[in-house]
């Protein structure tokens, strides 16, 4: 166990060592954060105001909680996936450098090599989303705090969730990558592409019915509305409460992707947890099945 | 004396490459063993099938009593390695390094810094500790990969080219640490190199050349069977020199003769003794083996 305690602490240090990966890993977040003060924010804002009845006034606090509840949650959706990527990609780079080989020397198990670098993504991933976290609660108590204790905890839960998946998923593809070139192909398509295909840069509910249907299948775009849910839900009851209809509150949330439909049917938020849960289970099954089977037959 | 290393019959291809062709030898515990060939010639294959890093196609290799087939793991904490590249984590302090390539040892605490100590004086590294890996000279860099690979005591060291490129001073430091842990504890060293003096110093030597032992003994045994004398003769004139009927060249303050071996020089000195006022016989070079072998020189790795 010694081992691979020291193996994880490497890992972790060698992440945040290497100011490269380090760095990359936020490029997405600061994407996010720059379409939103160029023109994101002005469109969240118009999108809500534009569907409320005119009758009904909300105040800009409320308002800027809920745009600042919109922001947080896709920037800690995006940062749970490309983090856990960036982190991940030191199983790839130990490859290019020849680094493998001298741990391969050694008479550690490769289940205790697979098992610390997956370990040391996911705490890696962790530190630096639940600092986003901190930062992302900050400010939205600065523009509008509408949440409770409990959409705080369960907050946590989706990003642990969403963290696991990542790094389970990147884990299965960096097994086939070996080069430096493969690290940053794979890296820009994720941190370009993860922020549309997960609802982060613009909701899904957005896309063509098509495309909403095919992006239902994958298991992230509920992770994306678990944190959505839950970093927006006090915002839209304390909107309720004020007197917006709820009609016009489930428009907003099927328009924001709180709420999701798979072929029509609403997906509840305990069967997004359970897709998402059961996603995680097999993404590592399939990660252990591919190191066993490579390990028989390398 | 036990063998610590039996390879037999041993074969590897890469596709249509046949990099290792029914390869057998073995190597004598405590030996200095050294491992010739030039790029290509098949040593990384070979070496990386006895760490386990390669499967071989065919072939049979024991160490230390173990089969690489079925006790791998066993005969993985034998092995110590530097590699002919530094593997280390170049972003990580000289301590960091050490501490997690002990750890897949189980060498960690106490253990660890007790045996961190013995090394570090060994091997001069003490006042780096704290200093990044990739911030190092080579010569320091080289001394934590020496390091690394002593640091669980393995019974072997395997040194692929570990002092190409290093400037003199590391390279008589590794040769003193590598002479010492021989003498005191018995350890068997595998070393390819470019160099051929280290080649000389040897206990055993194996040349290959394209997958194949072209020839193999000790330095000695080598010289005797693949390259001749030289008789440096000093004082004589040109004129004295052409009366031996041998080939020769002019060098500095003297001529050099080449005789077919030690006999021949013997006779040569007692046919003509007033030529031989004050000479020197000397055996040929390992790069003359080398050379007379394989038919290509071997310096610094590249083929001529």
């Amino acid at each position: 166990m010694s081992t691979v305690f020291a193996l994880i602490k490497r890992n972790i240090k060698l992440f945040f060592k290497d100011k490269g990966m380090f760095f990359t890993s936020l490029i997405t977040p600061a994407i996010l954060l720059v379409l939103y003060v160029t023109f994101l924010g002005k469109v969240y804002r118009e999108s809500f105001t534009s569907g409320l009845p005119k009758s009904l006034s909300l105040s800009d606090n409320m308002i800027n909680g809920l745009v600042g509840g919109q922001l947080i949650s896709s920037i800690l959706a995006v940062s749970c996936v490309t983090v856990a990527f960036c982190a991940n990609f030191l199983v790839v780079q130990d490859k290019v450098n020849g680094t493998v080989k001298d741990l391969r020397i050694s008479p550690v198990r490769s289940s205790s090599l697979s098992i610390s670098y997956y370990i040391a993504s996911l705490i890696s991933t962790l530190m630096i989303c639940f600092v986003a976290i901190g930062i992302c609660l900050a400010y939205l108590s600065f523009v509008g705090w509408y949440m409770s204790a409990t959409d705080v905890i369960l907050l946590f839960l989706d990003v642990l969730l969403l963290a696991l998946f990542g790094t389970a998923l990147s884990s299965i593809i960096n097994i086939y990558l070996s080069t430096q070139g493969q690290i940053s192909a794979v890296g820009t398509i994720i941190s370009a592409g993860y922020g549309f295909i997960c609802g982060a840069y613009m909701p899904i509910s957005s896309f063509g019915d098509g495309l909403q249907k095919a992006l239902s299948f994958l298991p992230g775009t509920y992770g994306t509305s678990l944190v959505r849910n839950h970093a927006m839900q006090g915002a839209l009851e304390e909107m309720n409460r004020q007197g917006v209809p709820m009609k016009v509150i489930e428009g907003i949330k099927d328009s924001l992707d709180c709420n999701l439909y798979f072929f029509g049917h609403h997906v509840e938020i305990s069967s997004m947890y359970m897709i998402l849960g059961i996603t995680v289970v097999i993404l590592i099954g399939i990660y252990i099945l591919i190191n066993f089977m490579r390990k028989r037959n390398p | 004396m036990k063998n610590i290393i039996q390879i037999d019959h041993l074969s590897k291809s890469f596709g249509d490459v046949k990099a290792v062709q029914d390869l057998s030898f073995h190597v004598n515990e405590g030996e200095l063993f050294a491992f010739l060939g030039v790029n290509g010639a098949g040593k990384s294959t070979t070496i990386n099938i006895l760490c386990g890093q390669l499967t071989k196609d065919s072939g049979d290799i024991m160490i230390d009593g173990y089969s690489l087939d079925k006790d791998l793991d066993s005969i993985k904490s034998k092995l110590g390695v530097v590699f002919q590249n530094s593997v280390l984590d170049s972003a990580l302090t000289v301590y960091d390094n050490l501490e997690s390539r002990a750890a897949l040892y189980g060498i960690v605490g106490k253990a660890f810094q007790d045996r961190l100590s013995v090394l570090s004086k060994m091997l001069e590294f003490g006042d780096i500790l704290k200093r990044q890996v990739g911030k190092l000279s080579g010569g320091q860099r080289r001394r934590i990969d020496v390091a690394r690979a002593l640091f669980h005591k393995p019974k072997i060291l395997v040194l692929d080219e570990p002092t190409t490129g290093l400037d003199p001073q590391t390279r008589k430091t590794l040769w003193r640490v590598i002479y010492d842990l021989r003498k005191n504890e018995n350890m068997t060293v595998f070393l390819t190199t470019h160099y051929m003096e280290e080649a000389s110093e040897a206990d055993y030597v194996v040349i290959l050349d394209n997958g194949k032992i072209s020839a193999e003994g000790t330095p000695l045994e080598l010289k005797n069977a693949y390259t001749g004398d030289y008789i440096t003769i000093y004082g004589a004139a040109e004129n004295e020199i052409r009366t031996l009927g041998t080939e020769y060249e002019a060098i500095k303050d003297a001529y050099r003769l080449f005789v077919p071996n030690t006999g021949a020089a013997t006779q040569l000195i007692l046919k003509y003794p007033d030529v031989f006022r004050d000479y020197e016989i000397t055996k040929g070079k390992m790069d003359d083996v080398f050379l007379a072998v394989t038919g290509k020189k071997l310096l610094g790795g590249i083929e001529k």
